[in-house]
């Protein structure tokens, strides 16, 4: 059961690097082929690099018909010493990150910080997000002021302008 | 030899500054800390604190860069001892009896052997840095761009093909490096590559985004899914750190071998740590005087793999300051911090960037004084730090990771790409891909092209360029033969499996 499960994700993942590869094979043909005294073009290494990608999806898509990827890892967690995939888990730590992209030029570094910590512990198993919350809000904080003030380095101060003046950009 | 003592003291004059000093405390004192984390390396740390540090002059940025480097060797085995979650491939050795000894009430003493194992090896290995970069430069200077490129196939090859589990998903990884690298606008030509009219992809694929997306954003995804709701068995740290007399002699001729191991293989282009730290494990338990306590917690299995662990890692810098190849994800990051000031890593680097390679050199010597006095009174701190409950833990390393990442160009498209790196990097882990060859690859396969493309326009379009030159013509000999010579031993053992 787990094994044909483990031997779909092997197939979808060959055929991804074969894809890849192909991609990437047409538009480095399409690439112009004059080169100088070298007698090669900006498109002699791109159609090298992706023929091998062709060539390695077609290798791993054959291991895959001839008993499965050779020294794989095993497709039960608990032989890897680790439980089922936790979806939730994975989901939350996806959403913060998410959510953090949409945020950080609106709400600002600070606040985007807070909700990426709290979504990341949420993941991790944290049952307390008001307290996560807070620890992110802080850890924030400290970050933007010491690398905006120390480091000089320009982060979005958001919403929290006003509380932070002209500390951001 | 003269001239190698003047120019190490007058890098010692470099990083003696109280500036270098501070930078170097500084580096060490993190590299510890996001050693003794777990699922923080030192590749992920120097990733994410490139672009914030631009504005710091390059001499002080880089010498707290080895530092973390550095440092995370000897934090590692803190983690490794105390958690039995060896942190990277090179730390698993150290593992097996670590931990062992750390559940028999021994954790002190591991702890010791340990970290002075790995300043006695670091320190040696330095001096041989030291003694051996300058011939070393002397040779590179005679490499053509032919003999680079056939340098570089043989980096290539080593880190991706022979190391690992895989040959053909170790090759996948690195050509998706490869890829990646040739994203951007052709250096020789000024022709658009892979960049699809996308404006942000002009400039190329940055290898922070990279390396912090499959390092710290798939890492998480992954611990997030399959570890997240497991609870890790801490050792108490208790009893004495002093080792006892017999402690000391079992331990020393250990370090002493573990160097002699550790040394000459990270210098070769054969990439990582865990190959000689597995051969002084193997060394140790065929001469030791008590095999019988193998799997229980001897003391030499802690004593020899650690000190590889460092000498290997001190070996892997003179490719890369000598001949400008990295042959692990760190040395590749640590390239990048070069190419961030506009310095090029090789034979060059010891002439135009005197006082800066030398006083980086000089700050490894004082790096490894810091550490050992780190580490050893301070332990009690670091192991403080492991308690860090998970949820905090990977909640910070992701503020800081995606901090890293927006702040190279204040653009959230690149945040974006993180998250599709963080993706990667998920599948890459569960599915056994190694991470080390796609990042080695965005960094070396730009300029393992430009060295092909020199080389080729030298001999007017000429291919046999890389057969007809001595240096060139046996790397690249001795890189068909690290392949086929496995594989005809395999094809050789089925074929006795199958004779009756």
């Amino acid at each position: 059961m787990a094994r044909a499960a483990g031997a779909r994700a092997e197939l979808a993942l060959s055929l991804g690097v074969l894809a890849l590869g192909l991609f990437a094979l047409t538009t480095a043909l399409n690439l112009p082929s004059a080169g100088g005294y070298s007698g090669i073009g900006p498109n002699a290494i791109p159609v090298a690099v992706s023929g091998a990608l062709v060539a390695l999806g077609a290798w791993l898509l054959v291991e895959v018909f001839t008993g499965g990827w050779r020294a794989r890892i095993s497709d039960d967690p608990l032989e890897r010493g680790e439980h089922a995939f936790n979806t939730p888990a994975f989901a939350w730590v996806s959403v913060g990150l998410l959510a953090q992209m949409v945020l950080i030029h609106r709400a600002g570094f600070v606040l985007a910080a807070a909700v990426v910590f709290t979504c990341v512990a949420r993941g991790f198993g944290s049952a307390r997000p008001a307290r996560d919350a807070m620890i992110g809000l802080v850890l924030g904080l400290v970050v933007f002021l010491f690398f905006v003030k120390f480091l000089n380095v320009g982060l979005p101060a958001g919403w929290l302008a006003p509380v932070l003046g002209g500390a951001g950009i | 030899m003269t001239e190698t003592l003047n120019a190490l003291l007058s890098g010692f004059a470099v990083a003696l500054t109280p500036i270098n000093l501070l930078w170097g405390v500084i580096g060490v004192t993190l590299g510890t800390a996001v050693g003794v984390l777990p699922g923080v390396g030192p590749a992920l740390t120097v990733a994410m604190l490139l672009p914030l540090t631009v504005k710091i002059d390059p001499t002080g940025a880089l010498i707290m860069f080895a530092g973390i480097y550095y440092g995370a060797m000897y934090g590692g085995s803190t983690t490794t001892i105390l958690l039995n979650t060896p942190g990277e491939s090179a730390s698993i050795a150290t593992a097996l009896e670590g931990n062992k000894m750390a559940k028999r009430g021994r954790a002190g003493p591991a702890l010791a052997t340990a970290a002075i194992g790995s300043f006695v090896a670091g320190s040696i290995s330095v001096v041989l840095l030291t003694l051996l970069a300058p011939i070393v430069v002397e040779l590179a200077l005679r490499f053509s761009p032919a003999d680079y490129f056939a340098l570089m196939v043989f980096a290539f090859v080593t880190v991706a093909a022979v190391l690992g589990s895989s040959t053909v998903r170790g090759l996948t990884t690195l050509f998706i490096g490869l890829l990646l690298g040739l994203v951007g606008i052709d250096e020789t030509t000024g022709q658009m590559r892979f960049a699809f009219g996308v404006p942000e992809l002009l400039d190329g694929i940055d290898v922070v985004v990279l390396a912090v997306g499959l390092f710290a954003v798939g890492e998480a995804l992954y611990g997030a899914a399959y570890q997240s709701r497991i609870k890790d068995q801490l050792e108490r740290m208790s009893g004495s750190l002093m080792m006892t007399r017999d402690d000391w002699r079992r331990s020393w001729p250990a370090w002493l071998r573990a160097t002699a191991i550790g040394f000459p293989f990270g210098t070769i282009p054969a990439g990582g740590a865990e190959i000689p730290t597995f051969l002084s494990y193997a060394t140790e338990k065929k001469l030791s005087k008590h095999p019988e306590e193998f799997g229980h917690g001897a003391i030499e299995g802690v004593a020899g793999p650690e000190a590889a662990n460092n000498a290997s890692s001190t070996g892997v810098l003179v490719p890369l300051l000598t001949l400008g190849i990295p042959t692990s994800a760190t040395a590749a990051i640590l390239l990048a911090a070069f190419q961030n000031y506009g310095i090029q890593p090789g034979p060059l680097l010891f002439q135009t960037q005197s006082s800066l390679v030398w006083g980086l050199i000089a700050s490894l010597y004082i790096g490894n004084v810091l550490l050992l006095v780190l580490n050893l009174p301070l332990i009690g701190l670091w192991v403080k730090v492991l308690t860090i409950p998970k949820p905090w833990l990977y909640g910070g390393i992701l503020v800081f990771a995606t901090l890293g990442a927006y702040s190279l160009h204040q653009s959230a498209t690149d945040l974006i790409t993180l998250y599709v790196f963080g993706l990667l990097g998920f599948a890459m882990r569960r599915w056994g891909f190694p991470v080390a060859p796609a990042v080695i690859g965005l960094i070396l396969g730009p300029l393992a092209e430009t060295q092909f493309r020199r080389a080729l326009s030298i001999s007017q379009g000429d291919p046999s360029v890389f057969i007809t030159q001595p240096i060139s013509a046996s790397l690249l000999a001795l890189t068909a033969a690290l392949i086929i010579v496995p594989w005809l031993l395999r094809l050789r053992r089925r074929n006795a499996r199958r004779a009756p």
